[in-house]
């Protein structure tokens, strides 16, 4: 049944948000990103195929390009982040936030 | 009914190593359970004959996006002394959840009153290579052409990125 399939969807995506939320590893933080990516892709693919109409599995291709070509910038800012600091925290990464917030 | 219960099996796989990921302590343990989540969702699109997206869910995500995240860790060389304090992640966890449960509680009931959702999936082999490619090269060309672009720009940028900066040090 359809439900199932958006139900399962709708899950994942409140698990990755709970972790973009609550976590401070920006590994972890950008893993949790491409959780909410699948969550959509999930749903797109059950939509398209009870409703026999391939359009939503093109969308799901576009967004996995768009995911594939996210990687690729997100690797470089962590490689860049972490030889600045030394850490994985996001809260030590606020050089554009005002002086005294922590 | 055989199609029920892989169901199931898969969505739980899918659910468990997702929580996994987002309560790992170490990036290399949220990365293996992550590989776990993609795979499932990969053999999701199988159970509904989804041939090509299962081809290219395993290539692209379990394989290069997540051979990126591991190369990245390893390359890092990420001692438990950088990853950061988190004392109150139960704290923070049981928040989140308390946030964004009303989201999904709402979202569920909307789901359930829908007119489409008594259908049954037909599981049957659908959404080949032949019917995407139809419809991508015929109706979505400059979507496809657009997002070649954005893949450029976004492979020049990570280069240009992490590329050290010789003159500012």
């Amino acid at each position: 049944m359809l439900s199932n399939y958006l139900t399962l969807s709708v899950i994942l995506f409140s698990i990755g948000i709970i972790g973009v939320l609550s976590r401070k590893n920006i590994i972890v933080i950008y893993m949790s990103i491409e959780l909410l990516l699948n969550a959509v892709n999930i749903s797109l693919v059950a939509i398209s195929n009870t409703l026999q109409s391939n359009e939503g599995q093109v969308i799901v291709l576009m967004i996995i390009a768009i995911a594939a070509a996210e990687a690729a910038l997100f690797m470089a800012l962590f490689v860049v982040l972490f030889r600045n600091k030394r850490s994985l925290d996001a809260d030590i990464f606020n050089l554009l936030g005002e002086k005294n917030a922590s | 009914m055989l199609n029920e219960v892989l169901f199931y099996i898969l969505s739980a796989l899918i659910l468990v190593s997702a929580l996994v990921l987002i309560s790992a302590r170490r990036p290399i343990d949220a990365a293996l359970s992550f590989i776990v989540t993609l795979v499932s969702i990969a053999a999701l699109f199988a159970l509904q004959g989804s041939s090509f997206l299962f081809a290219t869910q395993i290539i692209i995500y379990a394989g290069a996006i997540l051979a990126l995240i591991l190369f990245i860790i390893m390359f890092l060389n990420i001692q438990d002394k950088n990853l950061p304090d988190e004392p109150h992640k139960k704290r923070d966890i049981t928040f989140s959840t308390l946030a964004v449960l009303p989201f999904t509680v709402v979202l569920i009931s909307l789901i359930n009153k829908s007119p489409l959702v008594d259908q049954a999936l037909p599981y049957d082999l659908f959404g080949g290579i032949k019917d995407i490619g139809s419809v991508i090269f015929n109706d979505y060309l400059l979507v496809f052409e657009l997002i070649s672009i954005l893949l450029l720009v976004s492979l020049i940028g990570a280069v240009s990125l992490a590329k050290e900066d010789k003159d500012v040090k």
